[in-house]
Parts: structure tokens; C-alpha cells; sequence
């Protein structure tokens, strides 16, 4: 069984990188591609063996990104396999199937339910070479020494155990990092100027019966329940002590107001995956929603006229991380650092900053990006030539602006971070209540 | 090897067959009975013995509107599913003359079933949407002035995506009665003076009711427990059982999914025991 | 077969206008996404078409932003192999069995009764829960192969009974009183004349597994299966290439079901001549 499994763990990546490289003019002959692919930088003395490593990384489509993997056989020499599901099924894996992964891509929201169930191994910060370069949103939770920390599942609450074997989080940072942090970004609502034709700058606006039949709402609950939130508290119904950890009676207050809203015909749909709130966007069935950056960037890249709106209120945010599975020993583990230490040392960084995301060690992302994609994507400038997708689209003609700024900007005025509530299990029952209405 | 006319032949024989039912069916139904007992948190199931899954379950006014839902979708899909899949049928079986000609008519109807039933589902949204073909349509030749909404992510679109994914599974079973109806019987008809209409309502309805019964089974049983369709096709505004329990699976309440599930199960096996009143599958076949 | 011509009756006409209807509304749907298959290099998942391209072709065997649409599609290919061949071969073994009474042969048929109708989606969370429960690791060939046969069990089952129920005894006996062993009356006589529905099983375990999706959700493992792929590349794919995918797999199953009818075909008349 064992060797059974490891066989097949080999073959078929291998077989996949084969077909890649070929395809990229790359690799010549597709037997002596997966032997002989090029070992650049991070030269180690078992750089050898490691050729044979394949590590097994799941995580949402978001991160979960081929070029990745592709990239790292180029410079690390083993190979990643990459599974992408959704933010529930993420979490589902990561507790309940721990062999089935080495490194798991989660959220810090879904990293407080699941880091406690065991599962996974917090890393040595000893061992990370750029920890010093993580953004300090994830140390200490303050982007600026004077910033104030936002409500919610902050990063940086979930960030540390208390010691090697620890399920318990500590509250100021320690040795032993539960995450190494990825991508995150500020979210906010995404409108069709076009479809709209007037300014909007407040969150309330989502259940404006202006745009009845034509908004929408993400169907996360945990993420979900926070957008409502947003919109109570800025349509003024609502005032919670802390959005990211409401009461049962905040709860049930807020659902009320969205079933109001859904029974009056103010939703459109509902997504659950950031493609689709695209295609929702695209297609003029909505024109206001709660969604990502990046999908702001693909309406856009079809033509359509699409804007991340800053609101008066702030931003949601959210973050996502690489964790180790607890079985990682020896080898795997080695090549598991490895594999850290390359995620945070710029390219993956540059990578996703071109994506609109934020990546966790903005020095090194730098080196990778010109200045002109430096000052467009992170200081909020207007971008002087055409400012290309990874893949080579252009995304923005010369002129554009970042909807919402610079990086401090966005990041600074962060209302809420998405979060689990003690009080999780009535807000799902609740929300399925908003979702069955 | 033994000799298959013997009874331990059949032992034998059914072997394979009883072992994965009981691996892959009995088990697993047996698991979700036990775990619906158990209670849970965040990220983990413990093992326990408490009916909280249940009463809140039962308790839930959502659970009662769920199920309605559901049975809603699954009667309008079956009304109209036994509607199309008879007419369909009793076409191939009496107005089709050559066998060739039922087989290639018949293989027309089958295609599509081979194509994945979510891209098939999917298909419909570029053509009912706000700006799909279907609003264009009607736009460009005047019938209509404002997009029609109701066509895209309603219960519209999930039971037309439902009739048009299921149908298929009516027409086969009563194509399949019809084919045995006797052909003299119908022609006595006729010869006693007996009215098309009279023929149909009085020899071919009765003696296709073991075909009816078995698309029924099926049809209603794949709407009960289907979740896809109403996901996609709703726009994920409408829930139903199905949909419940997987977003139960997604959320990690796998003990509030079991139990749902069980009472899921129940009420699936007792509409089936209804139906199957009607005809003896065994004998039907 | 003679049939006498007569005149087709009003009835003849307004049936087969409703049929054709019927065809319209089943291959209406997948006619846009035809046409959007062939979008644009900027087109979008729907109307209107920016320009016209083979793009969205190409990029289908190139590498996606997520997923592995290759992978996954040999994956598929290779697990409806398994089933079908598993489920004609204990199919066949079970119709035997059933031609005569043995002890628990109502309970095994009800089971295959209740594997039919039991939501797919229980069957799912159930084998789930238990590999999970056991801290077994769940595959695509093993607890994945099981959900799939719980579901392509049933439909050969029903099928051989349906052979089975019109199979004339009287050949059998015939071989028997010639001094043919069970196994040889089996082999020569039986199979020859049940190979078209096995055929016919063949197609219906490949296919339903082939497209099978809420029994995989939770039995696959970490790998997908293409219909899980497409679920997932639903929510994960803004780009046409999902309908050059669907465009691409309807016109495979057009080449196999051409292949197996073929094959019927020349069963039949191998059959006639012999």
C-alpha cells in the first residue's frame, strides 16, 4: 500500500510537469524531463533526494497557483502538487484527512478551528530566513506601531503556539508559527459604475432598494456574516461590540435584516467562489456585491467597467497561510522549509501583488517587480506603461490608479478581519436560516 | 469452481455483489445513524450519544421549509418529467414503426445524458440569464421591454434544469412497459371500435404503470437528494434537503449532517415503499 | 419484420412535433455553449461573443491558473474502466446466481433497490465518515471505486434480470444433454447470447461513472475526478474553457457511443451469420 501510494504520488506529477514543460518548448524529450529538471539557486547536498520529494499542498483556488509549482521544480527541484478546493472543503481536509496533504494553504479564520484539532505542526521561526520581513500585521497585528487592531480574527491572534507541541495560541509572538502568512488583502464592495452612475461610499448601499434584484452577497457564512454586518452597522440598525465575535442576539439581529432584504427581492444570487461573483459581475446580473480584488481585475479584463470601492467604513480583510501537516519528518519536512523559506524570499510575493493581493514579505516581493509595478500595485500611483497580469495580459492601461491606493491605505483602514465566533454554531444555523428563507 | 445450478453456486456467485453493498452501503448507512448521535464543535466530531442534532433538527421551523421546498421541487419535476417522458415514449413505442428507427430516435434522446449533467446545467445560464439569449430574444422581436428575471436563479430555472437533466430517466422504463404491451391487445381495441384516446386511457396507461412507477422512484428520488442543481440553478438562493446536508458536510457538522441525512433517508424510503406498492420491480422487469 | 404501410394517423404528427420539441430542449441548451465555446480571447462565460477564436480550445490542454484538467480526466477514464469491467463481470455473476431462489435473495435484491435510491449524497457522507472514523485514506480506487459501484451495481442487476427473465432455458439443456460442463454451457452458450446487454452494462457503468459526482465529493481523496474538476472549475474558472471542455467531452461521448453501437452492430450480424 505504502509503496503503492508513493509511486503514484511520483508518477503522476511527474508525468504533469512533462506535459508542461514540453508544451513551454522547455524540456526536450518526455522521458528525461522529470530527471533532469534544473536544479537553480538553493543549492543543498541533498539536492539529490530531494528530486524525489513530492510534497502535497491543497488549499483554495486563490493560492493554489500551477505556476507555483512549476516555479518551485525549477528552483527547488521537487515537485508540488497542488489540489484547489473552497475555504469549507479546505478546512474539512486539514482536520479530518491529515495524511492526505504535507502543506496545507488555509485561512487564519479557518486556522483558529483547525490548528486546536492537532493536525498540524507550527514551524521553527528559527528556520524561516525572511521572518524579520513578514509584514508585522502578522507579529504584531499593527502595520504601524500607532495603528489600532482591528476587530475579528486578526492574523497575528492565531499566528504563535506557546512551543513546539502546543495547540494554544499565545498572545504575543514566540518562537513556533502556526502559519507562515501567503496572500491577504482588504476587501470591500465591487459596483458596475456603469450600471450605477453615481458615487457610492458606504457599505449600507448593498441593501439599497435602488438595487433590488440586483446585488448579492458571498455565501461563506463565516465571511458572509461579517459583509452583513458591515451593511447593519453602516445602515445604522445594528452596533456590535465586536463584529468578528457577536453575541447570539447580534446574530440573530442581523440575520433578520437579511432575510428582510432576500424576502423584499434585494439578492440576485449568491457565490461562494470569487469566479463567480466574475462571472455574476460580467454578465450584468448584479451589479454591487460583496468581492475580491482579483475579480475586480478579470470583469475588468473583459471590457467591463468594474470598481473596488472604498466605503467610509473600512475594510473586511483576510488572510491565508501555509501550514505543515503534523506527519512532515525528515526529508519532506527539510524540502517543507525549503519551500518557506522560497515562498517568502520574493517570487511568489511579485506574483501575487500582480494579482492584487498582498503578499506577506513586501521587501522581497520589491525586488522581483519593476518600480512601475511597485508604484502601482503597492504605493497607490498611477501607473506610468501598462501594467501586465502574471500571465501577460494587460490589466491596466498607463494612466490607471489602484481603486482604494496604497498599500498603507487599504491595509490601514481595516474595520474587521474575517473570523470564527465563539458563537459559531448559531450563526451557520442562522445562516443557513438567511440562506433556506 | 463450483457448479453454478447448485445453491452454493449462487452463494457463490452473489458473493462479489453482497460484499460491496455491505462495504460501501450498509456500513457507511449504519456510520451515519451512529454519528447522528454524536455531538461536535468547530473542527471535530466526539463521539457521544445525544438527540440535540435531531431536536434541533425537527425543532428548526428552516427544516420544515426546507422540506417543503424540496417536495415542491420534487413534485413539479415529476409532474412534468411523466408528462414529457410518457408522450416521448408512447411516441417511440407505437408511432415509430421500425426497430431501427426506435434505436436511432432512441439514441438521439441518450446523447445528451452522456455529456456531464453540470455542464449540461450550466449551459442554461448564458441562455436564460438577463442578457441571455432568451431575454434577447424576446427583446429583439418586441414581445417583451424589460428582461424577464424570473428565468435565472429561481425555482423556474432549477426545476427546468431538473425536468431537462431527468427526463431521460422516465422515458426508459416506460418506453421499456410499452414495448411489452401486447400489440394484439391494442388492435382488439381497435377492432371492438375502441377511440385512440379510449386505447391509451384504458389498456396502454394500465399495463405502462410499471414503468411510470420506476421512473417515478427514480425521478423523485434523485430531485430529493440532489443539491447541484439547486445550488447552481438558484443562484444558491433556494436550499433544499441535499443542499442542507452538504453544506452541513461543508461546514464540518457532520453529526448535524447525519442526522439530517437520516431523516432524509427516511423519508425517501418511505415514499419509495408507496411506490413501490404499485408494481413488483422483480416480476416487472 | 413486414409491416404494412398505412396511413399515419393526425396523432402521428403531433407526437412527433412534441418529439422533436423534446430534442430541441434537450440539445438547445448545450447549443450555447457550443457557440460560446468558440469566444473570443476576451470573451466571457456569456452572451454577447467577442470575436471568434479556437483559443479557448487550445488553452484547454494548456496548463489552467488552478486544477488539472488532464489529470483528472484520465483519472476518470481510467475509474469508469475499473467499474465497468467489475460491474459486468459481478453483474453477470449475480444474474446467474439469481435464476434460482437461495436463501437472502429478497434482501440482496433490496439492497440493490436501496443503493439506487438512497440520495448519492449519503452514500458519500457515509463511506466518508467511516474511512474518517477508521482513518482510512480515502482514494479514487478504493473508497471512491466502491461509491461508484453502489451506484452502477443496481442498474446491471435490473438489466440481467431483465435478460435473464426472457432467457430460454431450453438452449442450456440442449448443451447439457450434448455433455456440455456447467462452466463450457456457460462459456459457448449463455454468454454468446447475453454479450449484447453485457455490452449494454458495459455503457451504463461506464458512463454513470463517468459522470458521477455527488458519490466522488467525499470518497476521492485529494485527487479529482473530472466531474469533480468541472464542479470546481465552475467556481473557479471565469473563461469559456469550461465550455470548450463541455463541447469536447459531448463530442467524445458521440465517438464511444458510435464505437459501442457499432459494436452492437457487429455482434448482431456475426450473430445472424453464425
Amino acid at each position: 500500500m505504502t509503496t503503492e501510494k508513493s509511486k503514484l504520488k511520483s508518477i503522476l506529477p511527474g508525468k504533469d510537469v512533462t506535459r508542461r514543460g514540453f508544451l513551454k518548448g522547455a524540456a526536450a524529450t518526455a522521458g528525461v524531463a522529470i530527471g533532469s529538471g534544473a536544479i537553480t539557486g538553493f543549492p543543498t547536498i541533498w539536492a539529490q533526494n530531494i528530486k524525489n520529494v513530492t510534497l502535497r499542498q491543497f488549499g483554495t483556488g486563490v493560492s493554489n497557483i500551477n505556476a507555483v509549482a512549476d516555479k518551485v521544480k525549477e528552483d527547488l527541484g521537487f515537485t508540488l502538487q497542488m489540489t484547489a478546493l473552497d475555504s469549507d472543503a479546505v478546512a474539512q481536509r486539514a482536520v479530518t484527512q491529515p495524511n492526505s496533504f504535507d502543506i496545507a494553504d488555509i485561512e487564519y479564520w479557518i486556522c483558529k478551528k483547525v490548528f486546536p484539532a492537532g493536525t498540524l505542526q507550527p514551524m521553527d521561526v528559527a528556520k524561516i530566513k525572511n521572518y524579520d520581513k513578514i509584514s508585522p500585521l502578522f507579529i504584531t497585528g499593527k502595520l504601524t506601531p500607532d495603528s489600532k487592531i482591528a476587530q475579528g480574527t486578526a492574523p497575528h491572534k492565531v499566528g504563535f503556539v506557546e512551543g513546539p507541541d502546543s495547540t494554544d495560541f499565545a498572545s504575543a509572538p514566540t518562537q513556533w508559527m502556526t502559519l507562515i502568512p501567503t496572500i491577504y488583502n482588504a476587501d470591500t464592495l465591487g459596483i458596475r459604475p456603469d450600471l450605477i452612475g453615481r458615487p457610492i461610499n458606504s457599505w449600507a448601499e448593498l441593501l439599497n432598494p435602488e438595487f433590488k434584484g440586483k446585488a448579492s452577497i458571498l455565501n461563506i457564512p463565516a465571511i458572509g456574516i461579517m459583509d452583513a454586518a458591515m451593511v447593519s452597522e453602516a445602515m445604522g440598525e445594528i452596533t456590535y461590540g465586536d463584529k468578528g465575535n457577536m453575541t447570539q442576539e447580534e446574530i440573530n439581529k442581523t440575520i433578520a435584516l437579511m432575510i428582510e432584504a432576500k424576502r423584499a427581492g434585494q439578492f440576485r444570487a449568491f457565490w461562494k467562489s470569487f469566479d463567480e461573483s466574475v462571472n455574476l459581475m460580467a454578465s450584468g446580473e448584479v451589479v454591487i456585491q460583496s468581492m475580491w480584488s482579483p475579480a475586480i481585475a478579470a470583469v475588468r479584463s473583459k471590457g467591463i467597467e468594474c470598481k473596488y470601492q472604498p466605503l467610509k467604513e473600512g475594510y473586511r480583510a483576510w488572510g491565508g497561510g501555509i501550514g505543515l501537516a503534523k506527519h512532515l519528518s525528515g526529508l519532506e519536512l527539510e524540502a517543507a522549509y525549503e519551500y518557506i523559506n522560497w515562498y517568502l524570499s520574493g517570487w511568489v510575493g511579485a506574483y501575487l501583488n500582480r494579482q492584487g493581493y498582498y503578499s506577506a514579505a513586501p521587501a522581497t516581493a520589491q525586488k522581483f517587480m519593476s518600480d512601475d509595478e511597485w508604484g502601482y500595485w503597492m504605493e497607490g500611483k498611477e501607473a506610468q506603461g501598462d501594467i501586465m497580469s502574471p500571465e501577460g495580459k494587460v490589466m491596466e492601461k498607463a494612466g490607471a490608479v489602484r481603486d482604494g491606493g496604497s498599500y498603507e491605505e487599504r491595509m490601514g483602514h481595516v474595520a474587521c478581519w474575517n473570523s470564527v465566533m465563539d458563537e459559531n454554531k448559531h450563526m451557520v444555523r442562522k445562516w443557513n436560516e438567511f440562506i433556506a428563507a | 469452481m463450483s457448479a453454478p445450478n447448485s445453491k452454493r453456486g449462487s452463494y457463490f456467485l452473489i458473493t462479489p455483489m453482497a460484499l460491496v453493498f455491505a462495504i460501501f452501503l450498509v456500513i457507511p448507512l449504519l456510520t451515519i445513524v451512529v454519528v447522528s448521535f454524536w455531538d461536535y464543535d468547530e473542527y471535530r466530531i466526539l463521539p457521544d450519544f445525544i438527540f440535540e442534532n435531531y431536536s434541533y433538527l425537527l425543532g428548526s421551523s428552516v427544516t420544515w421549509q426546507i422540506y417543503l421546498n424540496t417536495f415542491k421541487y420534487a413534485a413539479l419535476t415529476w409532474a412534468f418529467t411523466l408528462g414529457i417522458g410518457f408522450t416521448v415514449a408512447y411516441f417511440l413505442a407505437f408511432h415509430v414503426r421500425s426497430l431501427t428507427w426506435q434505436i436511432i430516435l432512441f439514441m438521439v434522446c441518450t446523447i445528451p445524458f452522456w455529456t456531464s449533467n453540470i455542464i449540461r446545467m450550466i449551459s442554461w445560464i448564458p441562455f436564460l440569464g438577463r442578457n441571455g439569449l432568451l431575454n434577447q430574444a424576446l427583446m429583439g422581436t418586441g414581445i417583451i421591454h424589460e428582461p424577464l428575471e424570473f428565468l435565472l436563479f429561481s425555482d423556474f430555472a432549477v426545476v427546468l434544469a431538473d425536468v431537462h437533466l431527468y427526463t431521460l430517466f422516465m422515458v426508459v422504463p416506460i418506453f421499456n412497459s410499452m414495448m411489452r404491451i401486447d400489440r394484439s391487445l391494442i388492435e382488439a381495441a381497435r377492432d371492438n371500435g375502441a377511440s385512440g384516446w379510449a386505447t391509451l386511457r384504458h389498456i396502454i396507461v394500465p399495463l405502462s404503470k410499471p414503468g411510470i412507477a420506476i421512473g417515478s422512484i427514480f425521478v423523485i428520488t434523485v430531485v430529493m437528494g440532489d443539491f447541484i442543481t439547486v445550488r447552481l440553478m438558484s443562484g444558491g438562493q433556494s436550499a433544499s434537503v441535499g443542499l442542507q446536508i452538504s453544506n452541513e458536510i461543508g461546514l464540518l457538522q457532520y453529526p448535524a449532517a447525519a442526522a439530517s441525512a437520516v431523516v432524509l433517508l427516511i423519508t425517501v424510503l418511505l415514499i419509495v415503499t408507496a411506490l413501490l406498492r404499485l408494481v413488483d420491480i422483480r416480476k416487472e422487469l | 419484420m413486414v409491416r404494412t404501410r398505412e396511413k399515419r394517423p393526425t396523432a402521428f404528427y403531433i407526437l412527433a412535433a412534441f418529439f422533436a420539441l423534446f430534442v430541441l430542449f434537450l440539445y438547445g441548451p448545450m447549443l450555447t455553449i457550443f457557440i460560446l465555446s468558440f469566444q473570443g480571447e476576451n470573451g466571457g462565460l456569456t452572451f454577447p461573443m467577442n470575436g471568434f477564436s479556437f483559443h479557448w480550445f487550445v488553452n484547454l490542454f494548456q496548463q489552467q491558473a488552478v486544477g488539472d484538467f488532464g489529470g483528472s480526466f484520465l483519472r476518470s477514464l481510467k475509474l469508469g474502466a475499473i467499474v465497468m469491467v467489475v460491474t459486468v463481470v459481478v453483474s453477470f455473476m449475480a444474474g446467474l446466481a439469481f435464476r434460482r431462489r437461495f436463501r437472502g435473495d429478497t434482501f440482496v435484491f433490496y439492497l440493490a433497490i436501496a443503493s439506487l435510491i438512497v440520495p448519492s449524497i449519503l452514500i458519500s457522507l457515509g463511506i466518508g465518515l467511516l474511512f474518517n472514523i477508521f482513518q482510512i485514506q480515502p482514494h479514487w480506487y478504493s473508497s471512491g471505486l466502491g461509491a461508484h459501484l453502489t451506484w452502477t451495481f443496481p442498474f446491471g442487476l435490473l438489466i440481467m434480470f431483465a435478460v435473464f427473465n426472457r432467457f430460454d432455458p431450453s438452449f442450456e439443456e440442449a448443451a447439457r444433454d450434448l455433455g456440455a460442463s456447467n462452466w463450457q454451457t456457460i462459456r459457448h452458450v449463455v454468454l454468446p447470447m447475453v454479450a449484447p446487454s453485457l455490452i449494454g452494462v458495459a455503457m451504463f457503468s461506464f458512463t454513470l461513472s463517468y459522470d458521477e459526482f455527488a458519490r466522488t465529493l467525499m470518497t476521492a481523496g485529494s485527487l479529482n475526478t473530472l466531474p469533480l474538476e468541472i464542479y470546481g472549475m465552475t467556481t473557479n474558472v471565469t473563461t469559456p474553457v469550461l465550455y470548450a471542455l463541455g463541447t469536447l467531452t459531448t463530442v467524445f461521448s458521440f465517438v464511444i457511443i458510435g464505437l459501442a453501437f457499432g459494436a452492437v452492430l457487429l455482434l448482431r450480424r456475426r450473430k445472424a451469420i453464425g
